[in-house]
């Protein structure tokens, strides 16, 4: 299991193209997860976490997450907030399963699901600093399994208590450029071509 | 350009002197710092963007309000405005001199009465003013004389990694023993919330009666389980010093105070939460300072009528300690909270530094002066099971802790205790949540489990659970209408009758309310401790809370310490 980690981090694609295609519709088929990045997410600024994760190697690992178990993920950019649970549960509204990930440029993620308040999502993941690639891939796993309707395990999380005092102001620093990014206008629907 | 590249070039060849290099592996240098960067709000105070004060009244209406007229108040401008400010004294009060009144605080001369009644007419960018006058120990000085109970006291933080409730029963009762009054605790998994709920009730009442318990999760949930008996205080309703910050939380000050009255009308303990650097960490600081925003959050708490506020950061503690002057407008924001006579849960709650000098240096602030609860809360589990992302202080720092209460003559709100004791009492509050579910129906707490819970550091010495039917069952109960009373009943039938008690004592208080007065906590009897009938009196040497006998024989004896006969 370990080694297969270290092999995708390896293999990561670091870079990707995100195009727009339209604004964002609501979903018709029930199978499928939206994934909706944040306003900076992936072609503004770094392209890459804090930690330095490329965004495009956390897409293909949520992407591959999603379709093991034979779903199909769909990319959306909502544009009018960067606030992570806004973005996931317009998201989780758009999406035709109700199920959606959200993800900013710092690497923080949550599932949402349609019919929950904003503030509490299915799982949340609120130190970026402590998820890898495999935990991306199983967030991608877990939002897929909710769609179906089971009730998956949650991800396990790692709890660093020395993560805030050493990422805590420079995510700040991260989120408030990522405001800088927003607009009020509809979410786009995006398609993401991976690079090597 | 070719200058920075030749000065970059030179850098990485420069031979490094060892000193640095020992220095830069240092645990101090873990951490986090930045320079200013006002325009957008990363500074802790004094931003050239905060307003001057000023204030123009007419008719009994605030018109004019630190340099903004009405029509260009923002909804928290407005709120404060309307519902923080004495307008009869504002404008005599707003003619003191910053220096003045800064002078007045620290003064033991000046009663705390008179303080109170001087900042109930200054405006937020007055009392930034006042602050900036005062240097730590001033404001060490103004919290011992302004904080509303005389007794300190302090909150513990009762969470593990897998949300198991076995262990956070015995945690919660171990807690008990070292005198912490209230117990808040968090989830990794929402939805483990109610057992959560259900092991901090329990555990807390069999450590020792009268321990009020927290379930901080999302705002809804919260409330239910306040009102169905299985939680007795909220503190995580959290407010901002902007709009912006305000909408991020899908909230205004309104709907805060509507969800305030919600807690209290049921007999439920209730303060909000803010902190320094929050608004910046939400992009939302409009280029002010992090103190000048803080101001406006404690008075919008106060104008809302809450009876106290969690301040110190919080949350956000990162964001202040990368900043110059950062610590400090972190006790300026507890100082300006007890001068509007609001209860003061003052932070320390969340880990900011790698370095010990740093955490102590920064907890002294409180500890020193006394708050009504210094830390909100201290770790009383390990911080790797702290799910509030770890704390300030943690149970491997408890003989630290005490043993500096000791040097002092502190009173921190903890008091040493026996190994087997403690060993006893995890035991026995493990047994109680067994009987609890399976009088309730929850899924087996087995016998394996509870030895564990007994001796257990933390989650690492605990043996799995099934979380999925755990979660699942939690719904369950919700769906059921478990309350509080059922627990009495179930502790009761399975001969825990003390426990039974001491739940139904805390049912009781709920009735009753004396518990909601401003700075209550709750004695091993059930006898409010509160700023009505224990306020602070401090006006120097001689008076105020002094840490002295039995309590202070209690804080001395400490395990380590040997006697004659021991040598």
């Amino acid at each position: 299991m370990s080694d297969e980690g270290t092999n995708q981090q390896q293999q990561a694609v670091e870079e990707m193209e995100l195009e727009e295609v339209g604004e964002a519709e609501l979903g018709d088929s029930s199978d499928e997860v939206v994934i909706a990045v944040a306003p900076a997410f992936g072609d503004q600024g770094k392209k890459q976490t804090m930690l330095g994760i490329p965004h495009a190697a956390i897409l293909r690992e949520i992407f591959a997450g999603i379709e093991e178990e034979e779903l199909k993920p769909r990319l959306i950019r909502v544009w009018r907030s960067a606030d992570l649970a806004f973005i996931g549960l317009d998201a989780a509204k758009l999406s035709g399963s109700g199920i959606a990930i959200s993800i900013q440029s710092r690497g923080t993620t949550l599932i949402h699901q349609r019919d929950l308040l904003p503030l509490t999502p299915l799982e949340l993941f609120p130190q970026a600093p402590n998820l890898d690639l495999s935990a991306y891939r199983h967030i991608g796993k877990n939002a897929a399994q909710y769609a179906k309707g089971d009730s998956p395990s949650p991800v396990p999380q790692t709890n660093d208590p020395m993560s805030r005092p050493m990422w805590q102001a420079i995510a700040a620093v991260f989120h408030i450029r990522e405001a800088e990014f927003v607009k009020q206008e509809k979410p786009v629907e995006l398609k993401v071509n991976f690079e090597k | 350009m070719q200058a920075e590249e030749r000065e970059a070039g030179n850098k990485t060849e420069a031979k490094r002197h060892k000193r640095f290099e020992v220095l830069e592996n240092r645990e101090v240098n873990k951490d986090g710092f930045l320079k200013e960067w006002p325009e957008v709000g990363l500074i802790a105070m004094g931003s050239p963007e905060d307003p001057e004060p000023s204030i123009k009244i007419e008719d009994g209406v605030i018109t004019e309000m630190d340099g903004k007229s009405r029509d260009d108040f923002d909804p928290v401008d407005d709120f404060i405005a309307r519902y923080a400010l004495n307008n009869d004294i504002a404008e005599e009060m707003m003619a003191l001199d910053a220096v003045e009144i800064a002078r007045m605080i620290v003064d033991i001369n000046v009663t705390r009465t008179r303080v109170l009644e001087v900042f109930s007419g200054l405006t937020p960018a007055k009392i930034a003013a006042v602050m900036d006058c005062m240097d730590v120990v001033e404001m060490m000085m103004g919290l011992r004389k302004m904080h509303a109970r005389r007794t300190p006291s302090i909150q513990g933080h009762v969470t593990n990694v897998h949300d198991n409730p076995v262990q956070m029963v015995a945690d919660a009762a171990e807690a008990g023993l070292y005198g912490f009054s209230e117990l808040e605790t968090t989830l990794g998994v929402v939805r483990y919330a109610p057992l959560a709920a259900l092991a901090l009730l329990v555990g807390g009442q069999t450590g020792r009666g009268g321990i009020i318990t927290q379930d901080a999760v999302e705002e809804a949930t919260e409330l239910q389980l306040g009102l169905r008996g299985l939680t007795s205080y909220a503190e995580t309703v959290s407010v901002y010093g902007t709009d912006g910050a305000f909408r991020d939380g899908d909230d205004t000050p309104w709907s805060k105070a509507f969800l305030a009255s919600a807690y209290a009308s049921r007999g439920i303990k209730m303060r909000f939460t803010s902190g320094t650097g929050a608004e910046v960490q939400m992009a939302s600081a409009e280029g002010k300072s992090m103190l000048y925003l803080e101001i406006k959050c404690v008075m919008l708490s106060k104008g809302v009528g809450v009876q106290g506020l969690q301040n110190g950061s919080i949350s956000a503690i990162g964001i202040p300690a990368s900043m110059p002057s950062g610590i400090r407008a972190v006790l300026a924001e507890n100082l300006v909270t007890t001068c509007m006579d609001l209860e003061v849960a003052s932070g320390n709650d969340q880990s900011f530094s790698h370095s010990p000098y740093r955490r102590t240096a920064r907890t002294l602030m409180q500890m020193l002066p006394g708050t009504d609860l210094i830390f909100s809360g201290y770790s009383t589990v390990p911080n790797y099971d702290n799910m509030f992302a770890g704390s300030n202080f943690d149970c491997d720092d408890h003989d630290d802790y005490l043993i500096i209460q000791r040097d002092l003559k502190i009173d921190g709100g903890l008091v040493p205790v026996d190994e087997q004791d403690v060993v006893a009492v995890r035991n026995k509050a493990a047994q109680a949540l067994q009987a609890v579910f399976e009088e309730l129906g929850l899924p087996q707490i087995t016998d394996e489990e509870i030895e564990a819970a007994t001796y257990a550091h933390g989650s690492k010495d605990m043996p799995e659970r099934d979380k999925v039917q755990d979660i699942e069952a939690a719904e369950d109960m919700m769906e059921r209408g478990v309350t509080g009373l059922d627990v009495v009943k179930a502790l009761g039938e399975h001969g825990f009758e003390d426990v039974a008690n001491n739940v139904l004592e805390m049912q009781k208080q709920r009735v009753s309310g004396d518990y909601l007065h401003t700075s209550a906590i709750l004695s091993p009897d059930f006898k409010v401790v509160a700023a009505v009938n224990d306020v602070n009196d401090y006006q120097g040497p001689g008076t105020g809370y002094r840490l002295e006998g039995e309590r202070w024989e209690k804080i001395s004896n400490i395990r380590q310490a040997l006697g004659p006969d021991d040598i």
